[in-house]
């Protein structure tokens, strides 16, 4: 019996330290997007699949390009990182993580002028997605993603 | 010294002899009336013998048997009745059991509540504390906020941005 409860707890043990390195690192994707309407549409990248249903239903486009991006493995949950294209960046500032995801500071620069700062809880299992401006015909977004 | 229903029961048996036997005798107030009653005695115990004898048993062998099993029981050594040695749940066992359980459950609750953390909207959304944009570059811009039931999207809707030309989609 005493065999048992010590088998019990180590293995309730393992269990929680699987669980909890398993939550330890995770990688958020950070995309500029831009969607547009035409007669060929490119595939979705494969960031964009399990919301592109969504995305079509929101916006009303049929093609979604990312423009600039960046994968970002969270250690500490306090990193940062951008993702740009040409014309736009996106400043991702990691200021910890909380039971629900992590908590995001997120400015959008058009060169150097700043259009757009937002404040987040990023939820690990809710993606983020954020309308920009109209560019030419099509319109440009960002998505945040927890991998 | 016996009594004297002792010694008339004693004398309907023929038990009593000698100078008992006269003595008693010789204090019947009525020895005929004595007499009468002993041979209806007798007879009485003849008829009782006849009617009510003892029936042989068909099964001698295994009512003996029955018989030396519930005397060796009776009077074997007194054991206390054991729980232990009647039943693998003993009263410790189920204890330990019932501990256990109840530390599981508690674990397990413990999990669930800090995987939902009440204080928070829910960890299932992500939330958007706050947003702003430049007034002087957008002054006309309006932020809403919504998330979509299908696939939980967490969508920050920004109107009246200044439009840009088509030459800023590029990577």
């Amino acid at each position: 019996m005493r065999n048992c409860a010590l088998l019990l707890a180590a293995l309730l043990a393992l269990v929680m330290s699987v669980a909890s390195a398993a939550q330890a690192t995770q990688t958020v994707w950070s995309g500029l997007v831009i969607a547009e309407n035409v007669s060929q549409p490119a595939p979705i990248p494969p960031e964009l699949i399990r919301i592109e249903q969504t995305l079509k239903a929101l916006f009303g486009y049929n093609q979604f390009q990312v423009i600039g991006q960046s994968r970002k493995t969270l250690k500490t949950g306090e990193e940062d990182w951008l993702a740009s294209s040409k014309y736009f960046a996106l400043h991702v500032d990691a200021r910890g993580e909380t039971e629900a995801g992590y908590v995001l500071n997120l400015k959008l620069y058009k060169e150097n002028d700043l259009l757009l700062e937002t404040d987040t809880k990023l939820s690990k299992r809710s993606p983020l997605v954020i309308k920009g401006p109209q560019v030419g015909g099509g319109q440009l977004l960002l998505v945040l993603v927890v991998q | 010294m016996k009594t004297f229903e002792e010694k008339w029961t004693a004398w309907l048996d023929g038990e009593l002899s000698g100078k008992e036997l006269v003595e008693f005798e010789a204090s019947l107030p009525d020895k005929a009336a004595a007499e009468a009653e002993k041979r209806d005695t007798h007879k009485l115990g003849a008829l009782l013998k006849e009617q009510l004898g003892a029936h042989a048993l068909s099964n001698e062998d295994f009512f003996s048997h029955q018989l030396r099993e519930r005397i060796a029981r009776e009077n074997g050594p007194s054991r206390e009745p054991s729980l232990e040695a009647s039943t693998w749940w003993t009263v410790r066992r189920l204890f330990l059991t019932g501990v256990a359980s109840l530390a599981l459950f508690v674990i397990c609750a413990v999990v669930v509540i800090r995987d939902k953390n009440p204080g928070e909207q829910s960890q299932y959304l992500t939330q958007i504390l706050n947003a702003r944009v430049d007034p002087a570059v957008s002054p006309n811009a309006t932020i809403s906020m919504f998330e979509t039931k299908e696939d939980k999207v967490t969508v920050l809707w920004v109107e009246g941005l200044q439009s840009l030309p088509a030459d800023y989609a590029a990577k």
